[in-house]
């Protein structure tokens, strides 16, 4: 079994998707999480939906925690408001990480350790420099236990 | 000069350059640097580790290491951000009153905390609060990275530059508190009314605004009351302890360890929870530091140095004074203050000492100290607080450019340095 037999088509999402769009998008479809393309329509980004969520809450948060709680509860329920201008490259998480991207030829193995790595509950499949699909945890797991 | 102070003056002179340009970290620049004065031999394990004017300064690194772990307790438990909140609040939503109490508090806590964990603690606060005015940010970040450095100056334990002169000058904490404390003070003021003129374009006040901020709870940041008061307790002793060294007998860096050993002891927090509060790399850094200063004194090169200054300015305590208040304060604007202050003070101890040592020639630590803790101001690269603002900003999306800083960072340093010039020649030198 291979990457290229587990493979799902994933809907994709660029630098200047709005944040807003981006979770409608995570939320609509109840997927794992999101890959980003540049202009080429090669992965950039994978971000696991928390990390989506990540992208929309307000940074003052992320730096200091105490601040959540300080919040009242009719604004901390808009909070996806104030981010509503924003768009994924703003948002972006700073640091470097390596991507779980992954060939076709990959064992299931190779993506399992892949993602467990990355701790990403989907990878990107890449052939030929090209975007092929995405392997879900999910369906990883459905084969494996299968099997 | 020998061959060897030659090499030594190079030595020092290119690990400074890589420090100032950043081109290699700075910790390792400064090891670095203190490695190769120990392989050319023009310092030695004997003076490096256990003299204690060419050496590592223990005084310093423990008591920044006493402090680290107390503040890094502190910090955990929301007083901060409980503060800055209640003050937004007492400020009713009015953006003026607003700076002017977030820089208040940040000056007393940078006083006693050093600046950059206080401009860590008070820049999320004030993306939340200055959101909720729909007030631009950025005028408010500047002010407080401004008003921790000069609130740091004010203490013994402000800044880092403060915990050499203190250690290397044989200065007490009273002795900070007495002469650079009520400069300080009038120094804020000035600053203050100064804030009102250099931002007035960020004091729009919008009443509907203003109850957004009321709705906030500053309670709710509190995670642990019973925290917070075990670490005020020990804060408050580490600070009547050092008040007390007359009676007490402690040095600093006694005291801070043992508060934070006391803090360790007596909370829930574990010794690897405070230990991982520590930042070895700044710790590194000094110690290096102190070993290639000290390579330049075995080398004879500040000997050298000094008689030429003293020679410059005898019996012109004045001349001296000022010129290294704005020198200081000029050098302080470009590079890092701490690797300046560090090599100034052995050259500073021997014009003290030729200016006779008493009151009066104290007057150039006070000189060197006011110069460099207020030249960081000047430009956003002069004090780690400002670097630290910038960053902020940039991560939060209203990025502040070199410009955007240091063109307020200019008048700010102009003013407050201009102030205590006069204040120096009033009570010193007339």
């Amino acid at each position: 079994m291979r990457a290229r037999d587990l493979l799902t088509a994933f809907p994709t999402v660029t630098l200047e998707t709005p944040v807003a769009e981006a979770a409608r998008l995570l939320a609509d479809q109840g997927l794992p999480g999101l890959i980003v393309v540049d202009g080429d329509g090669l992965p950039i980004s994978i971000l696991p939906g928390t990390q989506v969520l990540r992208l929309a809450v307000p940074g003052y948060c992320q730096d200091d925690p105490a601040l959540a709680r300080v919040v009242d509860e009719a604004h901390a329920d808009g909070f996806l408001r104030a981010v509503a201008g924003r768009t994924v490259r703003e948002a972006m998480p700073r640091e470097r990480r390596e991507l779980p991207v992954t060939d076709p030829d990959a064992t299931v193995l190779e993506v399992a350790a892949l993602m467990a790595r990355t701790h990403s509950p989907l990878a990107a499949v890449v052939d030929d420099g090209r975007l092929v699909g995405a392997v879900t945890l999910r369906t990883l797991l459905d084969r494996v236990l299968a099997a | 000069m020998s061959a060897l102070a030659w090499l030594s003056v190079a030595v020092f002179l290119g690990a400074y350059a890589l420090i100032a340009t950043e081109r290699v970290h700075r910790v390792a620049a400064a090891l670095g640097g203190a490695g190769i004065m120990l392989l050319i031999h023009a310092t030695d394990a004997e003076a490096a580790f256990f003299s204690q004017h060419t050496g590592v300064d223990w005084n310093v690194v423990f008591l920044l290491l006493g402090m680290m772990v107390i503040v890094g307790v502190l910090k955990q438990t929301g007083v901060f951000e409980y503060l800055a909140i209640w003050a937004a609040k007492r400020a009713r939503g009015r953006p003026y009153r607003l700076m002017v109490l977030l820089v208040v508090i940040t000056a007393l806590a940078s006083a006693l905390l050093d600046n950059v964990t206080t401009v860590l603690l008070i820049a999320p606060v004030t993306f939340l609060v200055c959101e909720r005015l729909a007030v631009p940010v950025a005028p408010f970040l500047i002010a407080e990275a401004m008003a921790s450095n000069i609130g740091g100056t004010a203490t013994l334990v402000g800044d880092p530059p403060n915990i050499i002169i203190a250690s290397r000058g044989g200065l007490t904490f009273n002795d900070f508190l007495v002469h650079l404390a009520p400069l300080i003070v009038l120094l804020m003021v000035v600053f203050v009314v100064l804030c009102r003129f250099l931002f007035r374009g960020a004091f729009a006040h919008d009443p509907a605004r203003a109850a957004d901020v009321m709705a906030l709870d500053e309670r709710e940041a509190i995670t642990d009351r019973r925290l917070l008061w075990q670490s005020l307790v020990v804060l408050a002793l580490v600070l009547v302890a050092f008040v007390l060294h007359p009676v007490l007998h402690y040095e600093p860096s006694v005291v801070a360890i043992l508060g934070a050993g006391f803090l360790v002891a007596a909370t829930r927090v574990t010794a690897e929870e405070a230990i991982s509060e520590v930042e070895w790399p700044t710790l590194t850094f000094f110690a290096g530091l102190f070993v290639m200063v000290g390579a330049l004194v075995e080398t004879g090169v500040i000997e050298q140095v000094s008689r030429a200054a003293v020679e410059a300015t005898q019996g012109r305590l004045g001349v001296a004074a000022t010129g290294l208040l704005w020198g200081s304060a000029g050098i302080s604007a470009i590079v890092d203050n701490i690797p300046y202050v560090a090599t100034m003070s052995p050259i500073v101890a021997d014009l003290v000492n030729a200016a006779g040592g008493g009151e009066h020639a104290r007057v150039l630590w006070w000189a060197l100290a006011l110069g460099a803790d207020l030249g960081g101001n000047a430009t956003a690269v002069g004090a780690a607080a400002n670097v630290v603002v910038l960053g902020i900003a940039a991560r939060n999306g209203t990025p502040i450019s070199f410009w955007g800083f240091t063109r307020y960072g200019l008048v700010v340093t102009l003013v407050t340095v201009a102030v205590a010039t006069p204040y120096l020649w009033v009570r010193y030198l007339l």
